[in-house]
This record gives C-alpha cells, structure tokens and sequence, in this order.
C-alpha cells in the first residue's frame, strides 16, 4: 500500500529545483505532490510522482544524489478535523511523524519510522490509505 | 620464465643487495664526521670560486672557517631556484666552462629554463647515488634495464641509464614513446627493470592488454619510477597489473638529478636520502627555523660532493619529514617520507598552515564523497574562515536531514583532527565542481592581500 517517494539532495540556488522538474518532464513524469525544504546550503526536495521508479533511474543516470524512500498516501475527506484525526491516530500508535505535506486533492503523505508499522496501524481507522496505482491514476 | 603475482623472490631485495655496502651501513656518528668534513669544503668551494656565493657570505658576516660543527650549517645562505635564474646560464660555475661535460636543464614553467652544469666528478657521484636506489629496489647487475625516459635535457633518462650502468646491468636505451616497440623490447630482450613514469607503466599495461601481451610470463619484476608523482593507488595498480614491484625515488635538477633519495623495499613510501652526499635539514618554511625530527617541513639540501654548480642550502619548497631510525634493510642513512606537497601550496588560515593535499586525504578516506573538492578562503571581520566544498556521492543520499547533517558534521570532524583548523563543510551536488587536473584551482582565496 505504501507510496514511493523520490527524494534529490539539492542545493539552495536558484534554477536548482526547476532541473529536476525539467527532467521529469523530459520523461513524461508527472508530479502529484512535492515538499521542498532546506537548511540554508543545501534542501531535500521530495516528490509523489506517477512513475517513480523511472524518476529514479533517469536522476540517477544524471549522476543525482537521489533516492526512494516509502510513504503513506491518505486521502482525507474535505472538511474541518479530518487532518487532526488521522494525525490522532498515529499518535494513539505511538508513532513518530517526521515529516508530512499533502498533495493534490487532500491526499497528504506522511513519512515514519516503520512504514510497515504504520500502515497496519491505521488499517483499523477509518482512514483512506491511497495506493501507488492510484497515485499513478488521474485522480 | 614464468612468474606469479608478488611471488617475486625478495631474499637479496630486503636485506644484503647494497651498492656500496660500507657507506650505506656507515654507523650515524660516522656518517655525521663525514658531513662535517665535506660541509667545510664545499662552503670553501662556493665561498672561493662563486662570486655569488662570496657575496652572500661576506654579507652575513661569515667565512668558510665559521663552519665547526654541522649546526653551523644554519649560519650559511640559503639558495633557491631564483639564484640560478638570476645567474642564467653559467653564473653559478665554479669550474672553468671546459671542465664541464655536460648540461642538463629543468623546464621552467616561466620564461628561462634552468641550466644546471656537471664535472667529471660530479657524473661519477650522480651515478653512484643512482646505483644505490636502483640496487634498494632490488636491482643487481644481471638485470636487463629498458629505459622508457626520453633522453635529453631532463635530469631522468641519463640520470637513471648511468647509474644503472654503474651498477653492471644491461643498459636497453629504448626512450620515450612506441608502446609497441617497448612490449616487443621486454618480450624479446627478457627485460627484468623498467624505468617509466607512472602514467607512462600505466598506457603501457593498457596497450599490453588490448594487444594480449602476457604480463605474467615477461620477465619484468622492478619498476624504477619518476619525473611525476605517483599516488599509493597508482603504484599498486600498476604492481597488480604488470606483476611487478615499484620503487620511487626522488631528486630535482637543481641538485645533479634523481638519485637524492630511493625507496628501499623495506620500508615501503620511506626513500633513504644519500647522506654522504646530501645534507638535508628540515625547515618550517614560513620562519625558516630548523624542525625537530619527524615533523614535516621544507627539506634543504646541500649536495657535498658538488663540484661544477655547488649549491648551499638549496630550497626544495618540498615538503616532507626525515627519521634516522634504523630500517630493517640495514641501512643507516636517514629516510624521508614521500614528498606530497609543495610549500607553493601551502595555505595559511588563522597562523596555521595547512595543504589541499591534507585536505584531499581526508576526503578520500571517507565514504560517500566524491574526490571533487573545493577549499574557499574567506576572511570576516579579521577572522579567516575556510569552506570545504565537497560533493555528496548519490549512495550516501538518504532522504534525511539528520544523517545529511551528522554526515556533514563527521567530515568537519575529520578535517579539524587534520587540519588543527576549524573548517565549514558544504556538501554540494554530484559533478557540480569543476573538473580540473591542476591543484591550484581548487582554492579560491576570497582573502584580502596585505
């Protein structure tokens, strides 16, 4: 169930970013979420995409530091307390968040510990995990 | 002759194969005496028959006779590249021009090359310095040595041709270039000592290969390299490849040529520095003041059997440290560890100085860097700071900052342990630096220049 995430190590300067989304487009990947964040030199830029492991190959044949990493994919029904209760139930888990953005639509990925864990964890919720071949699908 | 990788007899290598057995096992006090006593003459030498040279010492204050001890060496001028530039082409003869037999030169990477003039004498001690690392190496006369130098005006290829044929062996003056010509020469002329530099061994395994030349089964067993550095990695690649074993030895024109110092096979990266014809002292460069022993510093040397171009105190601008430390090849005569660095690149950041080759060892000892690296000098507000630019390789990209920053941090530990300097790492993109051969330009000094 779990959703492949592609992260690139990427320094802070401008034009930086907009190369891998030129490669992306390059390969007729398209971009479903993305988080960009640094700590002043260099930032990870992590991105939800529909062919990731095609991302994965042709950054990497560009000599990126880039790699795969696993997420949960949710989908959260569009209203006010939904992002707080998936948020509960995790923490009910005792599971550690470390980090989390949302993608199109209201699907957020979140990245733990133990994906696995996490998963099964909130199999008993009423909570909307989204599949890879969703992810890829138009939504 | 069939040969296994490394299987190459060693018993005369480590122990016993001596040149001149009595002057390379010389007990320390002796050899000592010996310095002394041709350090007199040849101060008297320079001092009688080089204007140059009087000039210096009649400014210092000092007469040949002021030199008692080997200390007093450090009352002497110091001598460097300059002086001959400044003296181009003869001026620092001390023998009648008909005297000299022959010239060899040092390309200059500006203007005027430096000429440097040899006695009869001079060739003959040249030599023997060269028969000695030759036979460190493991060489004896009945070796076949094919010479992959060119000949000419550089020191190499009739520094090493004549000091091997001192030694007895079969001299194959083959010269620079024909890689085809060269396997044929090893293969048909059973060649047991090839005298190449690195780069040069290394087409030449290449060339061998791709023509199904069978390192395994030529007699080839020594390499005698120079005339460019040759990195640990190279050496045992090169060993590897053409089943052999390499030496490097060192010397500079400025002094008659190779022969200064050679790699014994016991001490593998150490070269024993021909002291009976060589005294060296090891310098802090920035203040000129002597070093104890074992710190690394600019080697100096003053040749002591120099007759044609005497040279007193001579500035290598390299560095490197000495132990007299007995070697478990028997020979008493100091070693000096490789030369990696020049003074020329030497950097000094808060009072200390410190090298790209430094900093380029650490580098290469840690996983997941690329060695591409940049060093940044800036200075803020009087404070100097220095940045490590340094490629993340993309196998230790792991989609965390926090091992990103511990990984950053274990670098700057490293470099601090090496450097005795602070520095600021910035992990940069894979192929974001400049892909150059030269060292110079990987530093950018930002400083600004008193």
């Amino acid at each position: 169930m779990a959703v492949s995430q592609i992260s690139v190590f990427l320094e802070n300067h401008p034009g930086h970013l907009k190369n891998i989304l030129d490669v992306f487009e390059l390969s007729g990947i398209n971009v479903r979420g993305y988080s960009a964040s640094d700590t002043g030199d260099y930032g990870i830029a992590r991105f939800i995409l529909d062919k990731p492991d095609l991302a994965l190959d042709v950054l990497r044949a560009r000599g990126c530091a880039a790699t795969l990493a696993q997420v949960l994919c949710i989908r959260l029904p569009d209203k006010a307390g939904e992002l707080a209760r998936v948020m509960e139930a995790i923490s009910d888990a005792g599971i550690n968040v470390i980090y989390s953005y949302s993608l199109i639509s209201t699907i957020i990925a979140i990245h733990v510990d133990d994906t696995a864990f996490a998963e099964a964890a909130l199999q008993n919720q009423p909570v909307e995990l989204v599949s890879q071949d969703e992810i890829s699908k138009i939504l | 002759m069939l040969k296994s990788t490394h299987e190459i007899d060693m018993t005369n290598c480590l122990q016993g194969n001596y040149f001149d057995p009595e002057i390379e096992t010389l007990p320390r006090e002796e050899i000592r005496r010996m310095q002394l006593e041709k350090l007199q003459r040849q101060a008297a030498w320079a001092f009688e028959r080089v204007p140059w040279y009087r000039e210096r010492f009649l400014a210092l204050g000092i007469k040949p006779e002021d030199i008692r001890a080997l200390e007093d060496v450090r009352r002497l001028p110091f001598t460097d590249k300059q002086a001959l530039r400044d003296t181009y082409p003869f001026g620092l003869c001390a023998i009648p021009l008909d005297e000299v037999v022959r010239l060899h030169a040092s390309s200059g990477t500006t203007g005027k090359p430096i000429v440097v003039g040899y006695s009869r004498s001079d060739l003959d001690a040249w030599s023997d310095c060269v028969a000695r690392l030759a036979a460190m190496a493991g060489v004896t006369r009945a070796d076949r040595v094919q010479m992959a130098f060119g000949y000419g005006m550089f020191t190499g290829g009739f520094g090493l041709h004549y000091g091997c044929e001192k030694l007895g062996c079969m001299m194959i003056p083959a010269g620079s270039g024909n890689t085809e010509r060269h396997l044929m020469m090893i293969a048909d002329y059973k060649t047991t000592v090839l005298i190449s530099t690195p780069s040069y061994a290394l087409h030449m395994c290449e060339v061998g290969e791709s023509l199904g030349f069978d390192w395994a089964k030529s007699g080839l067993r020594v390499g005698l390299f120079g005339g460019e550095p040759c990195t640990p990695g190279m050496k045992r690649e090169i060993e590897r490849r053409m089943r052999i074993v390499c030496t490097d030895n060192y010397g500079l024109t400025e002094v008659n040529g190779p022969g200064v110092s050679g790699e014994c096979l016991f001490s593998r990266d150490c070269q024993h520095i021909a002291e009976d014809h060589y005294l060296w002292e090891i310098i802090d460069p920035a203040t000129n003041e002597p070093l104890p022993e074992g710190q690394e510093g600019e080697l100096v040397l003053t040749p002591l059997n120099k007759q044609a171009f005497p040279m007193l105190r001579y500035r290598t601008h390299d560095l490197t440290r000495i132990t007299t430390e007995p070697c478990g090849c028997g020979r008493t005569h100091a070693r000096m560890s490789k030369v990696r660095a020049r003074t020329d690149d030497m950097l000094i950041v808060r009072g200390t100085n410190i090298f790209p080759s430094q900093v380029e060892d650490v580098l290469t000892g840690i996983q997941g860097l690329a060695p591409h690296y940049r060093i940044v000098l800036d200075n803020d507000a009087g404070m100097d700071r220095v940045t490590v630019m340094v490629e993340l390789q993309p196998d230790a990209f792991s989609d965390s900052f926090e091992q990103i920053d511990h990984f950053r941090h274990h670098i700057v530990d490293r470099l601090r342990q090496a450097l005795l300097v602070t520095p600021s790492v910035k992990l940069v993109e894979p192929g974001s630096i400049e892909r150059t051969t030269g060292k110079s330009r990987r530093v950018e000094d930002n400083r600004k220049k008193p």
